[in-house]
């Protein structure tokens, strides 16, 4: 498959997954004024697939909280893979400052990404400095401490490049996201990129979403499913089963790392949410929707003591 | 009206004259009819104090005008929380409940609000409309399943439908079903062609005509040297269902078919598979049987794909008329006295007979409880006794119960389906409660192999064969949406 081929199925799932984020924020999974601005209501998705998000949305954001607890007033956010993701706005207005936030992803979402911002004023508004400018590019926005740039991931070099245009500050407590991301670049390059991070960052804490024990006939007809849609997952390597999660962090020079399938995210999170969101969709039958949480995880991984404690109760 | 100013400790007075100046701005925009704005500006006094339930239940009915209905319950709900005496909260509570058509919870916080202000005109007036929409509603669902009259059926008149001088797709010959015709119809179906919309209504009008002359529980004689194969879920897999008949032999007076419910749903060609089993019931009424799944529902159709499917491939009209259709399709079948099968499963009580399962009236959706639900909705489990179902809905039953209900009624075993399983089938309750499931990757996803059960009239033992998937086209959207992995990413 060429790889402008690859590049626009890795990108069109920034497309499937706002929409989901989208229809099960309609419905009442959780909140996201933003997201309707982004993308425009698709088809209705079954039950399994809002709270299939839902344990994600809210099991990353229970990570972002304790990063922000930890991280003390000087603190930073770099979204890898960041597709139309509004967590720059929800924290903005929940009060939650960052001193800077960068998001990265390819030139064609990032420009997109751009435009639709530029033409909002709902958006421009929360990140329009009062004395600062807005400097955009055709497929980079800097606005104060809200940077968004348009990099290949896999071109290491670039990436530097365009974190340093962002201000990114190597000293200062960092949290890195990245939701179904790394699995689609292939080991190497996934390796060489996270021990970067740990090499230039002092006081980094990695948040991982994406698929695991990827070894059984589920995970086959999945990767088939996701081939068949120009999104060959080239490191699903790591995503064998929560062990080879953390020990891809652990070989990249990071000092600890742990990881949990999304049946323990989601039972982690609170019951009376867990029971409201129950009660919005009824679920004919649990099969599928167990299968998922198995196949899905949140991999942490972090350098130094600041982070090292952070689990998941 | 109460109103909670609860100032605490953390709260300066400066922010809350703020957030009060802010709500009083918010209000503003309200009146001019700008609730973006409004909303923004609730959230700024929220923001600037966080703990009064005016502002919460304001922003409430703002979101409720701009449609936000998820939005709107949790600012009432956040209101009330705040402070259990802001009646305004309920109110708009209610309200969003009204808008999410969820008139019994709103009919609950009405009364609620009735109850702490006994005197208040306003309060009754407002219990009292509701209470009549609540009782409308039921009134209009009871009299839409029973009054014959109002049926979509009779609405339709097949004599204004034109066949186009273009269309070359199978044909109803004198208006009935013939070998040629599904001959033609699945071959126009494995082509991802359609059925002329005047055929598709004639078949679901004389479908549901046969199914209204069948009782409840069906009894069918296989005889001695006869074949009898029942499938189970097949869940809009047209493709796996045709591999089903290039394994087992099409439907034929010799070759007669059982199939166990959950016909539709979930999988992108519902509608195929549907017309093909309907077709087939018209061409062979007397060897060719369909039992009704939990999936033959309205509140499941609206769910997981159906209507929708129906509604893009054809009209919403001919999607209330699947529903009526539905509603007439026999709950369980009965093979020589001796086995008996059913999509879900056994009961909730020990003495149920196959008489009262005959007697069931059955023309309505599958009620929440009762015989009729747990039909539809069951599942064995391997423990003895009975428990609540994991799916919220009908029961679990052990092997005593099964046990308890073959030897009251006569019974060698029963066949149900409902339940996905790896290998197509499973045999519990020490071979007395089999199940069956033919739609095989289910969902493209569980990667699990499909199954259908053959007999002999002669000794009625169960005979299985499994299968893996076929391939099938993929048809954006409704393959994507039902390929739940490929969306998780």
């Amino acid at each position: 498959m060429s790889s402008m081929a690859f590049n626009e199925g890795v990108q069109a799932t920034n497309d499937d997954a706002s929409e989901c984020k989208r229809c099960a924020v309609q419905l009442g999974y959780w909140e996201d004024r933003y997201i309707s601005l982004f993308v425009r209501a698709g088809e209705k998705k079954t039950p399994e697939i809002n709270r299939g998000y839902y344990a994600r949305a809210k099991g990353v954001e229970m990570f972002i909280d304790k990063f922000l607890k930890k991280s003390g007033s000087e603190r930073q956010i770099v979204n890898l893979g960041s597709g139309f993701d509004t967590l720059y706005w929800r924290l903005k207005d929940s009060n939650k400052n960052v001193t800077n936030f960068i998001e990265v992803d390819f030139p064609s979402v990032t420009a997109r990404k751009c435009y639709l911002i530029k033409r909002n004023k709902v958006l421009l508004d929360k990140i329009h400095m009062e004395d600062g400018e807005v400097r955009l590019s055709a497929t980079d926005l800097h606005a104060g401490n809200y940077h968004i740039v348009g990099v290949d991931l896999r071109n290491l070099h670039e990436v530097e490049v365009k974190l340093n245009e962002s201000e990114v500050k190597f000293n200062m407590p960092t949290l890195f996201l990245a939701e179904c991301v790394l699995v689609y670049i292939d080991a190497p390059k996934v390796e060489q990129l996270l021990s970067w991070i740990a090499k230039k960052f002092d006081s980094p804490l990695f948040v991982n979403y994406e698929q695991v024990n990827m070894g059984d006939k589920f995970g086959d007809v999945m990767l088939r499913n996701l081939r068949a849609r120009g999104c060959p997952l080239a490191g699903v390597g790591a995503c064998q089963s929560l062990n080879t999660q953390r020990q891809r962090f652990l070989r990249a020079g990071w000092n600890g790392s742990l990881s949990w399938d999304m049946v323990e995210v989601y039972a982690a999170l609170p019951a009376s949410d867990r029971q409201r969101i129950e009660n919005i969709e009824f679920l004919d039958e649990q099969e599928l929707l167990v299968q998922l949480f198995q196949h899905y995880c949140i991999c942490i991984a972090w350098k130094g003591e600041m982070f090292s404690k952070i689990d998941i109760t | 009206m109460s109103v909670s100013a609860e100032i605490t400790p953390s709260v300066s007075p400066e922010n809350v004259e703020e957030a009060e100046k802010m709500k009083e701005e918010a209000n503003n925009c309200f009146r001019k009819q700008d609730y973006n704005k409004a909303i923004d500006l609730y959230s700024k006094a929220i923001e600037l104090n966080p703990s009064v339930a005016v502002y919460y239940g304001n922003r409430s009915i703002a979101y409720l005008k701009t449609e936000c209905f998820g939005y709107a319950l949790n600012d009432a709900s956040k209101a009330i929380e705040l402070d259990k005496t802001y009646v305004k909260g309920y109110y708009r509570r209610a309200g969003a409940h009204m808008s999410l058509g969820k008139f019994k919870l709103a009919l609950r916080d009405y009364e609620a609000v009735t109850k702490a202000k006994p005197n208040d005109a306003d309060a009754k007036i407002k219990y009292t409309e509701c209470s009549k929409i609540v009782k409308q509603v039921a009134f209009e669902r009871a009299i839409r399943v029973d009054d014959t009259k109002r049926s979509v059926a009779d609405s339709i008149n097949l004599e204004n439908m034109v066949i186009e001088d273009e269309y070359s797709g199978p044909m109803l010959e004198d208006g009935k079903v013939t070998f040629a015709f599904m001959q033609h119809l699945m071959k126009t179906y494995k082509e991802q062609g359609k059925l002329h919309r005047k055929y598709a209504y004639k078949i679901l009008l004389d479908v549901k005509q046969l199914f209204m002359s069948q009782p409840s529980l069906v009894e069918i004689t296989v005889p001695d040297d006869s074949k009898f194969t029942i499938c189970g879920d097949i869940h809009g897999q047209f493709y796996d269902l045709m591999n089903i008949f290039d394994l087992n032999g099409l439907p034929s007076p010799s070759n007669p078919y059982l199939f166990n419910g959950d016909f539709v749903d979930r999988g992108s060609f519902s509608v195929e598979c549907i017309f093909t089993l309907f077709g087939f019931k018209l061409l062979y009424p007397e060897h060719f049987f369909m039992s009704r799944g939990n999936h033959e529902s309205q509140t499941m159709n609206q769910m997981y794909g159906f209507e929708g499917e129906v509604k893009a491939k054809y009209t919403a009209q001919m999607s209330e008329l699947f529903t009526e259709v539905y509603n007439w399709l026999p709950l369980a079948h009965c093979l020589n006295g001796k086995v008996l099968v059913m999509h879900g499963g056994l009961f909730s009580r020990d003495d149920v007979t196959l008489d009262e399962i005959s007697k069931i009236d059955r023309n309505r959706q599958p009620p929440e409880e009762g015989l009729m639900c747990e039909l539809l909705w069951s599942d064995p489990q391997p423990q003895v006794g009975r428990a609540p179902s994991k799916r919220g809905v009908g029961v679990q039953f052990g092997p005593d119960v099964t046990k308890k209900f073959l030897e009251l009624n006569g019974l060698d075993y029963v066949i149900r389906s409902h339940e996905v399983k790896n290998d197509g089938y499973e045999v519990a309750h020490d071979g007395k409660c089999i199940t069956v499931f033919s739609a095989p990757n289910y969902c493209d996803t569980m990667g699990n192999k499909g199954s259908f059960i053959v007999l002999k009239g002669k000794d009625m033992q169960p005979h299985y064969t499994t299968y893996e998937a076929v391939p099938h086209p993929n048809v954006k959207p409704m393959a994507y949406a039902n390929s739940l992995l490929s969306l998780i990413c």
